[in-house]
């Protein structure tokens, strides 16, 4: 099998293989899952914190992508077609869980009960050196941090500061609107900033 | 007409641009620390893209190979159930297809056997009988009947006045 390097140089165009793959060519959806793979189980990782899982949920979603990409028209990117597949198999995920474990709250009330959107400064946090925190710790903050949020607040602010798309593009991923998208920012942004901040202040 | 919230990300992003810009910041109560806020988001943004951009992924073959598994997989039952409807609809509908044949049929003969000849429906049997030749000695009664309808017509000419005790013979 190839490489994503060498994918990369065969230049075989995405629209393409996505027409290999809506005539039944598996070998075409091949490269295709080669080519997101990667970018793919890092977004499901750290939206699940559970390699196990990342890997059961990117595998649903590629299976699930392959069942139905003969209903792909084309109106958007492949990439942001197979994110909202990808979306949509994590946070049913994550629903389930919560609702099966009764867990940790994560939801929209949640977010507006603990952050007061008017603030404009943020509470002093306790501050801990950098130096003394190894990486698997500051790691291991973010993901705690992350948890705290709700599903769809994970998947914008990680569709946002990770992958760098566009709030456009995070609401056709999401399928709502830009006001939302960037509401759901706004808070998961607060929040983030609320528990990281000794952690981004010392690096 | 944006939110609170919708702005103040926007601004965060640096997309508020023009007019909207101005009359935002001009709105902040406390621009020093708004800015400060913008410096802290821009941070964690950038130790969010730093932490969680390069997650490692080990085993990228087996994935690949897996998934290819469970696609043959789901292929394999995909045309196995659709070999099992095709089986059960072209039955359904051959089944409903002899069905209605037979009752054609069977309705045709029925229909055959109950279609009544060119002849005369009835007319099967005349019966001229005089009624009283005194009263009314030129009347005349016919009964017109159908066998197969059990239908009787009776047709009476020159009938003057029908006794009271009269009864057809």
């Amino acid at each position: 099998m190839r490489t994503e390097t060498t994918l990369a140089q065969a230049d075989v165009s995405e629209l393409d293989l996505v027409k290999r793959c809506q005539a039944g060519e598996t070998e075409a959806f091949d490269e295709l899952v080669t080519r997101y793979r990667t970018r793919i189980f890092a977004m499901i990782y750290n939206m699940v914190h559970n390699e196990q899982d990342a890997w059961d949920l990117a595998q649903d979603s590629f299976v699930k992508a392959w069942k139905s990409i003969k209903r792909f028209r084309g109106r958007s990117s492949f990439y942001t077609w197979i994110y909202r597949i990808v979306m949509n198999v994590t946070i049913d995920w994550l629903r389930k869980k919560q609702v099966k474990g009764a867990g940790v709250e994560f939801d929209d009330a949640i977010q507006l009960r603990e952050v007061n959107p008017a603030s404009k400064t943020l509470p002093k946090a306790d501050p801990l050196p950098y130096e003394r925190m190894e990486r698997t710790e500051v790691r291991a903050r973010i993901d705690n941090a992350i948890t705290q949020l709700s599903p769809e607040h994970r998947a914008v602010i990680l569709m946002k500061e990770t992958e760098g798309m566009q709030y456009h593009e995070i609401a056709e991923t999401l399928g709502c609107s830009i006001g939302t998208v960037m509401s759901r920012l706004f808070y998961a942004r607060k929040k983030l900033q609320n528990l990281l901040k000794d952690v981004y202040e010392n690096i | 007409m944006k939110t609170f919230e919708e702005k103040w990300t926007a601004w965060l992003d640096d997309q508020l641009t023009g007019k909207e810009l101005e009359d935002f910041e001009a709105s902040l109560p406390d621009k020093e620390a708004a800015e400060a806020e913008k410096r802290d988001a821009t941070k964690l943004g950038a130790l969010l893209k730093q932490e969680l951009g390069a997650q490692p992924f080990s085993n990228e073959e087996f994935f690949n190979h897996q998934l290819r598994e469970r696609i043959a997989r789901e292929n394999a039952q995909d045309r196995h159930g659709a070999r099992s409807t095709w089986w059960t609809v072209p039955r359904l509908v051959w089944t409903g297809a002899v069905s209605l044949a037979l009752f054609m049929i069977c309705a045709v003969v029925v229909m055959r056997e109950k279609t009544p000849s060119e002849r005369s429906e009835y007319l099967t049997q005349i019966l001229n009988m005089r009624v009283d030749p005194v009263v009314s000695p030129n009347a005349t009664i016919s009964v017109f009947e159908t066998k197969g309808d059990r239908v009787t017509v009776i047709w009476t000419e020159g009938l003057q006045s029908l006794p009271s005790d009269y009864a057809a013979k």
